[in-house]
């Protein structure tokens, strides 16, 4: 740990005068990324018909395509990744567990088992109630977790990965004993954005766009906490407000996300990792880069996942998982396994 | 971080008298469990026959009942002991080597190998059985050493091989969806089906091969015991009594897998008893390390019970033991977190 | 397609194909457990596992998979089913009635068959229905040691006509089988008339119900699929094939990206698609018909858009619920 952070200091300067420029690259590669997923799918579209499309002129089906598909699709994939990636830096921050991400902690499997035992028992009717379901999901999976696990960062993963799996039984149970009632959760089990755009999807995406910038206000506060609790103190932090906030953060970022596109694994792992170095020990600035790199991986993702195969798609979920493996062997072996 | 991954595991060299005496009733305690849960088990067919019935079955009375339960229900019974503790014993290992309570083979990509290698052995060379045993037996070593390499840098570190094996795992369980999603809709419907594992169905003819190779592999693991322990005191003190840690890793390695695949070749992944096992044989022993008998009494008992409450449950309709497995053990699991935390 | 999707858990373990092998090789199994052996004059029968000696008129029959609803419309003698929840909604009362009086021996998958409840059920024939890659699942020698075992499972959709009259045919019970046919035929027979000047004429297209939300998918179903064949025998003409050739319900039906909805029924001159059982639209059809690509259609612009319920029938009792749903549909057509 302390090597990190001695490692840290000697390259400080350099990265910390590169940061707003790495914001810039991150911004760049959102929009090429973008481009490229409005283009690309099973109906391919280059990028000058793409733009007539846009603006309305055209074969009316690539009208259709571009404007009323693939374009709230990206906005979608921009939501979760933000989502994702912020919601990732604050529990690594929180938790100071290298490994914490709602997706590893169970948080997310809580939101999605909420959302189908919900539609499942028909509560859940319409995308308010699975936003409901799901943040309800999200914090009853973050309570018991942080309950069990508060004491050491490892149990707390041993207990996400333990409640995780006891969801998945749970479902794959109920799904065996009534087939047609559980139907449905053969899309919460598995994360996705195909077919998405057409739920109605702004309060989600109104929800993470609040929480996303609350991180970034809350962020000072949050490194304060992160130095430990006598240093928040003597910096006149509330140090107990500042988590409980922090968690409300995590949980309606989690749950967001997984009431838009299901549970997506890694991402929130992921992310923090890569942007780690550039951020340079600065809360502030990982949360940025978290908020511009979580949604390039996701729409990339995304957009390979439609040409993966020769009909149809892959669940988006099941491509980040291929990319993030990679991702995440190389950032520990690159960085070890050190705190942010 | 490498300070909390080991204050779950053995520190103290030397057991104590009072620690022996607790390892050996509670060895006495599993033992008398393990024979009740069995023959309740054997006693349960369609309805409950009585023990005197299953005794004078098993001396080899003949009669139509008496061959239901020596060839139907004997089978499974004992498959259940065995992978059961089969299943426990890999995880200790493999907790042992990682020194860390998350290093179980379902963890670290293990399973999620022998599955890809089996998805392959089906989709690719048209899986006979054979094929498909080596496939996934293959599978689980690749995904072992994949894991292996990819964590050792100066050195294997726990907490390092975790991190790593839950990439593996993710990018396996990736490759494998992926591998499901374009075969064939015969062919997907045999692979998506081998993921829930069951014990159902399974007969003398099916677990022979299984029980020998689970008996060498754990008589193997039983001359290199008395190493295990030394090594999971810490690479210094074991290289210090002279122990190669390198090689005993790696021959260690072999037997968790072959434990692991052998038992996922035979009944699908039962997934959660290795991860487990260890972990509440441990609390319930008292012992400070995780031990490999612990370990293996725990997971056959565990196993059993979920195999007799997955038919039991939903009686006369059955569901897989792996579906109950995943669901008693998670929350016992986390009941003993929870109850160590309250403690203190 | 029901087939697959429908039956979630048919774990390939090893030894259900060895266990298969042996028992095709030989019947060496404990022969003690077999209990109704000698029940009167036996009969050689062809089914998918070979030529089966089978009794002449079987008095107690097990039946699991497509077989229990085939064999509950035809009357059988049943006194063990796998549970079949897939068919409930399109069961009668009186079959309802006896499905729920019967034991069951098995659940959905047919990994977790009770051969304990099997053997307490005591039978003299075995008609399993499940799909050759299930079978893997069944420790088939353990079921031969019970009863002679017949395997008649489903191929392609349209084949239900077929395979129920073959497992009509091995548990004895034809005659009630052949007069569900005779009302089906005959109510068909009156309906191609009645749509005569209509139907034939039309380019039709179906979206089935089996695509996958998650998988950005739609399912588009051709002649002789689960949609489509009863449509078909009141003169409904469906254009088009598959793009690959592929196995069973493959050879009738594909599964394209929802983007190329355009290009898949830009011929069509109206469009059918299947409703659940209950008479909702599923989650998968409700997809495409929310789709912006799906209101530019032709065929949807000119109103020519039919919903069709009871599109799972496997019987010929249930394939009449399925003509009935469909004149009812179509109705709009004469007007």
């Amino acid at each position: 740990m302390t090597a990190t952070a001695t490692a840290a200091d000697s390259t400080g300067s350099t990265w910390g005068a590169r940061r707003p420029l790495l914001l810039l690259a991150g911004l760049v590669a959102l929009a090429t990324v973008m481009v490229a997923s409005v283009g690309v799918g099973a109906h391919f579209i280059g990028p000058a018909t793409a733009l007539h499309a846009l603006s309305g002129s055209g074969d009316p089906n690539d009208v259709a395509l571009v404007r009323d598909i693939r374009l709230p699709r990206g906005a979608l994939a921009i939501g979760v990744g933000a989502a994702l990636a912020v919601s990732g830096v604050l529990v690594q921050v929180l938790s100071r567990n290298p490994l914490g991400e709602p997706g590893v902690l169970g948080v997310t499997s809580g939101a999605g088992f909420a959302i189908s035992v919900g539609s499942g028992l028909g509560l859940t009717v319409n995308a308010l109630g699975e936003l409901l379901a799901a943040v309800v999901g999200a914090v009853a999976a973050a309570a018991l977790v942080a309950a069990v696990g508060r004491r050491s960062p490892l149990r707390m993963l041993l207990a996400g990965m333990a409640l995780s799996s006891v969801l998945t039984g749970l479902t794959l149970g109920m799904r065996l004993i009534s087939p047609t009632v559980f139907d449905k959760y053969r899309f919460w089990s598995i994360g996705s954005l195909a077919g998405r755009e057409q739920a109605p999807n702004t309060m989600p995406l109104l929800v993470i766009a609040v929480a996303v910038a609350a991180a970034l206000l809350l962020s000072r506060q949050l490194a304060a906490v992160a130095l430990g609790e006598a240093v928040a103190h003597t910096l006149g932090v509330n140090v107990t407000r500042v988590r409980l906030v922090t968690l409300v953060l995590i949980t309606a970022l989690a749950g967001a996300a997984t009431a838009i596109a299901g549970p997506i694994l890694f991402v929130g792992l992921i992310v923090p990792h890569l942007v780690r170095r550039a951020a340079d020990g600065s809360v502030p600035w990982l949360i940025g880069f978290a908020a511009v790199l979580g949604p390039v991986l996701l729409l990339a993702a995304d957009t390979a996942a439609r040409v993966l195969l020769t009909t149809g798609e892959v669940p988006v979920a099941i491509v980040t998982a291929f990319l993030g493996g990679p991702a995440l062997i190389w950032a520990v072996r690159r960085y070890g396994v050190a705190q942010p | 971080m490498s300070a909390t991954g080991t204050a779950l595991v053995l520190r103290r060299g030397r057991f104590s008298a009072l620690v022996e005496r607790r390892t050996l009733v509670f060895t006495a305690v599993m033992l008398v469990l393990l024979l009740a849960l069995g023959l309740t088990a054997l006693c349960y067919g369609d309805g409950w026959t009585s023990p005197a019935r299953v005794f004078a079955a098993l001396s080899g009375q003949r009669g139509g009942p008496n061959v239901m339960i020596r060839e139907w229900q004997l089978p499974r019974v004992l498959a259940a002991v065995v992978f059961g503790a089969a299943l426990g014993t890999a995880g200790a290992v493999f907790q042992n080597v990682t020194r860390n309570p998350l290093g179980s083979p379902d963890v670290i990509g293990l399973d999620a190998g022998a599955y890809t290698g089996a998805l392959v052995a089906i989709t690719v060379l048209s899986g006979t059985p054979a094929r498909l045993t080596a496939g996934s037996v293959l599978g689980g070593l690749v995904a072992a050493a994949l894991v292996y390499l990819l964590a050792m840098r100066g050195g294997v570190s726990g907490l390092r091989l975790i991190v790593i094996g839950i990439a593996v795992n993710a990018m396996l369980t990736a490759v494998n969806s992926w591998i499901v999603l374009r075969a064939e809709l015969e062919v997907a419907i045999a692979a998506v089906g081998w993921s829930a594992g069951s014990l159902n169905g399974l007969g003398w003819e099916q677990v022979r091969i299984p029980f020998c190779v689970i008996a060498v592999l754990l008589a193997a693991l039983v001359t290199r015991a008395p190493a295990l322990h030394q090594a999971a005191l810490g690479t210094e003190v074991a290289v210090g009594t002279g122990v190669r840690t390198e090689s005993l890793q790696v021959q260690l390695v072999v037997i968790g897998v072959g434990c692991t695949a052998t038992v996922t070749a035979a009944a699908g992944p039962i997934v959660f008893v290795a991860l487990a096992a260890p972990q509440i044989g441990r609390r319930l022993a008292r012992t400070s390390g995780i031990g490999l008998l612990p370990a293996a009494l725990t997971g056959a008992v565990l196993l059993q019970s979920a195999d007799l409450i997955a038919q039991l449950l939903l009686s006369p309709v059955s569901l897989p033991v792996g579906v109950v497995t995943t669901a008693i053990g998670g929350c016992y699991l986390i009941w003993l977190l929870s109850k160590e935390v309250r403690s203190g | 397609m029901p087939v697959s999707t429908r039956s979630p858990s048919a774990r390939f373990r090893i030894v259900g194909a060895l266990a298969l092998a042996a028992a095709l090789a030989a019947g060496c199994g404990s022969s003690d457990a077999g209990a109704g052996g000698d029940a009167g004059p036996t009969r050689k029968f062809v089914a998918d596992n070979g030529t089966i000696t089978i009794p002449a008129k079987p008095k107690r029959v097990v039946a699991t998979g497509y077989a229990v609803p085939a064999l509950l419309d035809s009357g059988a003698p049943l006194v063990g089913i796998s549970t079949w929840q897939r068919g409930l909604p399109m069961m009668g009362a009186a079959e309802r009635e006896r499905y729920d009086e019967i034991s069951k021996v098995a659940g959905e998958s047919a990994a977790e068959t009770n051969y304990n409840a099997i053997a307490k059920a005591d039978p003299d024939l075995i008609v399993i229905g499940v799909p050759k890659p299930a079978l893997a699942d069944i420790n088939m020698k353990r079921l031969e040691s019970i009863a002679p075992v017949v395997t008649l499972g489903p191929s392609v959709p349209k084949a239900w006509r077929e395979l129920s009259r073959r497992q009509a045919d091995a548990a004895g019970a034809l005659k009630g089988f052949d007069a569900t046919r005779t009302a089906y035929e005959l109510k068909a027979k009156q309906l191609a008339e009645k749509y005569k000047s209509v139907l034939p004429k039309l380019k039709l297209g179906h979206v089935g119900a089996y695509g996958e939300v998650a998988k950005g998918t739609f399912q588009r179903e051709f002649h002789g699929s689960w949609g489509t064949n009863v449509a078909q025998d009141m003169g409904a003409n469906y254009y088009g094939a598959v793009k690959v050739e592929g196995k069973g319900s493959r050879s009738v039906s594909e599964y394209p990206s929802i983007e190329e909805l355009p290009d898949a029924f830009a011929e069509a001159d109206a469009i059918t698609y299947s409703l659940k059982a209950d008479g909702s639209v599923p989650p998968p059809v409700q997809s495409v018909l929310d789709s912006p690509l799906w209101k530019n259609l032709p065929a949807v612009k000119a109103g020519k858009v039919f919903p069709l319920r009871y599109t799972e029938a496997a019987t010929y009792r249930e394939a009449e619920m399925t003509l009935d749903a469909a004149d009812k549909a179509f109705a709009p057509l004469l007007k």
